[in-house]
């Protein structure tokens, strides 16, 4: 007998019976599948663009001068 | 095609060679169908994704997932065997209480438990390696890919778990010849 034999003859012993495969493939499809989550709104990205762009120039225009301590 | 037709090919396609990959990870046949399990309910909860890859990719996603979820088995072995080991260290008190004799029938059982015994004494990566060669029927490229290891390195693993497994069959050979 050869090595390539005494494999395969082990293989046999514990490989999964195709009855147990089929019972876990009926358990899994058995299982509710989640629905898939509505898409969240999203803003357009020329929104953000200047909303971006409007803060920049908001603090900019805000910040007064730091007034050196005493 | 429908949901559960399209989860079947890709049941079908990698169910044993996923099976082999746990069953060389745990040396444990039913620990393995659970772990298996596990994988192939993930892939039918992200079938839509799945389905979408080519073969190697359906193949490298399921073992992403088997090779976590070892991870985490691997852990819960070792946190279970911690508290055997305790178990074990108190004080007995309980008579009547002997351990099978099983450990000599394996050793004198016939080649296939021969075959066995030297396969659960590989170093693990042989032992994945080999089982999924033998059991899981891929080849060293597939293997490989499933592991994330070059497939020289797989075709390296399974040369030393057989050199290993035809020295244990040589041994079991030469007693057998003596006793004759």
């Amino acid at each position: 007998m050869s090595l390539d034999d005494d494999l395969a003859a082990w293989a046999a012993t514990v490989r999964l019976p195709d009855a147990d495969a089929t019972a876990i493939f009926r358990r899994i499809v058995a299982v509710p599948v989640p629905l898939p989550a509505a898409a969240a709104p999203r803003l357009k990205p020329s929104w953000w663009r200047g909303y971006n762009a409007g803060f920049a120039a908001r603090m900019v225009a805000s910040t007064a001068p730091v007034r050196l301590a005493a | 095609m429908d949901r559960e037709a399209e989860f079947g090919r890709l049941y079908e396609a990698h169910r044993v060679a996923v099976h082999a990959y746990f069953t060389g990870k745990t040396g444990d046949r039913q620990l393995a169908a659970d772990l298996m399990q596990e994988v192939f309910l993930r892939a039918w909860q992200h079938l839509d994704k799945v389905a979408g890859l080519p073969e190697d990719g359906q193949r490298g996603w399921l073992f992403t997932v088997a090779r976590n979820l070892s991870v985490d088995a691997a852990r819960r072995q070792r946190t279970a065997d911690g508290a055997q080991r305790a178990l074990e260290s108190e004080p007995a008190g309980r008579p009547g209480v002997t351990s099978p004799p099983a450990s000599t029938a394996v050793l004198a059982a016939e080649r296939a438990g021969v075959v066995a015994a030297a396969i659960a004494t590989l170093p693990e990566r042989q032992r994945v390696t080999l089982t999924m060669a033998a059991a899981g029927e891929l080849n060293s490229a597939e293997i490989g890919a499933a592991l994330g290891v070059p497939a020289g390195t797989v075709r390296y693993r399974l040369s030393q778990a057989r050199r290993t497994l035809a020295e244990a069959l040589g041994d079991y050979d030469d007693a057998q010849e003596e006793e004759r």
